[in-house]
């Protein structure tokens, strides 16, 4: 009854070809930016912001990078991990040459590093697709986690081959390191993604998302039709890399606050960030916050969520059932609905929009 | 004086010359020449694996022949590449339909366009100003080519849930939007019935006329040829065996053999 679009009439191209041109879209679109922006912050317990806010928002991050190319693009990779620790490694780096210059800045500049080592494998995939190239940037993955262990450079020669994440100020505020609140970390966290995800939303809505679409759903006329397939490709993969640079950035200096790296980014991220848009929606935006959402937070759910409802779950039970209830939805999403948690989304707005009367 | 690279009507828009295809063993096309005009509807008939659409395929690039010369507005070419084809002004739709399946009817036909758009990748990142204007410019083209065809009732539905016949009209909008000069359609008619047919019969004449784009039209049903083109090569076997006008053709011996016992 609430969500129609009866008595809105597009008078323009412009207002048709709005990302959201129903009004009650728009509407909830504030909603959250205001429960993210003011409610969270001033409501939400620090262990929330911090473990299970600020993952998300780096999930998130990563996951619409990851979908950026596997989604829209239709080249899968299994280097996510390992593009995202190109961009922590990157900012740890950029920190350490020039501390002066704002972590935000060095943030984003470390997506330009992972973007190009992303171009950089991305390469083969004018000759392969499908399998092997999932099989190539498996070897990036190995090839980089190996780099990450066996190069001290990049982690500054300290004995532990851990990453120390330095205190770095925004306005004198303490935005990384150990004297920054969870708060600052995660409005840092939250600005950059609401950005990118902005950004990311117009490439995908312009001549460059639907040219990545069409080498997706049909190569051939794609380039029949002038799409060049190997700058196409590469551009995904440079912007793909990007975002989940900067998610690996954000990750160890906004939500670790340091640690030894090349553990965390590890194969099995890769294939985390991979589950979250599967069951997000493969080729949608807003279903790679629903899947970083539930991945996200599934493990908190567990251990904490259960136990207060009464289910008494022990840790490593709880692990046990967080693998196999995401092996199932996997398995569910790829057979039922490959379009993933966004289309069921989908498909409830449009039954919202013809209630009560079916047709 | 003309501008280089442009042809006038009745004058050879593409030559092939003596164009030799193989797939390892197989001989897809042997020795092949003809010419189209600018302007006419070419009509490329001949029995199933005949070489209609491999002869496409070297036209516009995506097959390499080993022998032979294409000529393109002037300039000859041991072959051509897609990406030239393309800007060049070729555009074709295809034997199975080849849309964008995950796209809608409005997006497959703005992809049509994308050779046309420049707008930069910063320009795209913001979605404004001037990456606005031109994406508003090249959408009132595609409204018009929407309204053409008349799709508009499937403007925002993905390609992949319409009926086929629709589809194959989608595709045939999406190769207007390149605008192009020369326009290759391999079977647009295949699996219609029979109010479909005329439809597209009409469109393809259509565009003919109003835009004056050259046709070359691969099609089975003798009937459309004759009515449609303007002139007729036959192939056999990749062989050319006829060439000339649809009354021409239908009179020659060879062409009958070809076709004797084939229920066309
Ligand atoms: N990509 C290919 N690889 C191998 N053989 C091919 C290929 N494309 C076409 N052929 C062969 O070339 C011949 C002509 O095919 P085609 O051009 O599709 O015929 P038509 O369109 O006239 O039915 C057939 O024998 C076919 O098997
Ligand atoms: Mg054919």
């Amino acid at each position: 009854m609430f969500y129609r679009e009866t008595g809105q009439f597009k008078t323009s191209y412009q207002a048709d070809m709005a990302v959201f041109p129903i009004r009650q879209d728009r509407i909830g679109l504030a909603l959250i930016l205001l429960a993210a922006f003011v409610v969270i912050p001033f409501f939400g317990s620090d262990f929330i912001i911090s473990s299970v806010m600020i993952p998300f928002l780096v999930f998130s991050l990563a996951a619409i990078g990851l979908n950026i190319l596997t989604g829209y693009t239709g080249l899968i990779s299994l280097g996510t991990a390992a593009f995202m620790g190109v961009g922590a490694y990157a900012c740890y780096k950029l920190t350490t040459f020039f501390p002066n210059i704002n972590i935000i800045v060095l943030i984003l500049v470390s997506g330009l590093f992972s973007a190009a080592v992303g171009v950089l494998f991305g390469l083969p995939s004018l000759r392969i697709k499908g399998f092997y190239l999932a099989v190539a940037t498996l070897a990036a993955q190995f090839f980089l986690q190996w780099c990450f262990v066996r190069v001290p450079w990049l982690f500054n020669y300290n004995a532990s081959g851990a990453i120390e994440v330095p205190q770095r100020t925004l306005f004198d505020i303490p935005i990384t390191g150990a004297l920054a609140s969870p708060e600052t970390r995660y409005f840092v966290c939250l600005g950059l993604v609401v950005v990118l995800t902005w950004f990311a939303s117009n490439l995908l809505h312009g001549r460059i998302g639907r040219s990545w679409m069409a080498v997706r759903d049909m190569d051939i006329a794609a380039e029949l039709m002038g799409i060049r397939l190997l700058n196409t490709k590469l551009l995904a993969f440079a912007v793909s890399s990007f975002y989940c640079g900067v998610a690996g950035a954000m990750m160890i200096f906004l939500w670790y606050g340091g640690g030894e790296a090349a553990d965390v980014f590890s194969i099995r991220l890769s294939f985390n960030i991979l589950f979250m848009v599967i069951i997000g929606g493969l080729g949608s935006l807003v279903g790679s916050f629903f899947g970083a959402a539930f991945l996200a937070s599934l493990p908190t759910i567990m251990k904490f969520g259960l136990p207060a409802i009464g289910v008494p779950l022990a840790g490593a039970t709880a692990e046990h059932v967080t693998f196999m209830l995401v092996g199932a939805l996997i398995i569910f999403f790829l057979i039922v609905e490959p379009h993933g948690l966004a289309r069921l989304w989908q498909i409830g707005k449009q039954k919202l929009r013809t209630w009560p009367f079916p047709y | 004086m003309r501008a280089p690279g442009t042809v006038a009507a009745g004058e050879t828009l593409l030559a092939v010359e003596n164009v030799s295809l193989r797939f390892g063993g197989v001989k897809a096309i042997t020795d092949v020449s003809f010419d189209i005009r600018k302007g006419e509807i070419r009509a490329i008939i001949g029995p199933n694996g005949a070489g209609k659409t491999s002869m496409l395929n070297c036209i516009n690039g995506f097959y390499y022949p080993q022998e032979g010369r294409i000529t393109f507005k002037g300039e000859t070419r041991r072959r051509m590449r897609p990406y030239v084809a393309a800007s060049q002004g070729i555009a074709r739709t295809f034997q199975n339909v080849a849309l964008f399946k995950g796209m809608s009817t409005l997006d497959n036909i703005m992809a049509g366009r994308t050779l046309k758009m420049n707008r930069g990748f910063f320009w795209q990142l913001l979605r404004y100003g001037p990456a606005m204007a031109e994406e508003i410019e090249h959408r009132k083209v595609v409204e018009e080519i929407i309204d053409f065809l008349q799709i508009e009732h499937i403007r925002k539905v993905p390609v992949g849930k319409l009926p086929y016949g629709l589809q194959k009209r989608v595709e045939l909008a999406r190769a207007l939007a390149m605008e192009p000069e020369l326009l290759l359609l391999d079977e647009p008619m295949a699996g219609m019935n029979l109010e479909e047919k005329e439809d597209m019969c009409r469109f393809i004449l259509d565009v003919n006329q109003q835009y004056g784009t050259t046709i070359a039209l691969i099609e089975h049903d003798m009937g459309v040829v004759m009515d449609l083109s303007d002139r007729v090569v036959v192939l056999e076997y990749g062989r050319k065996i006829a060439d000339g006008t649809p009354e021409a053709v239908k009179r020659d011996q060879r062409v009958i053999d070809a076709y004797l016992g084939v229920a066309h």
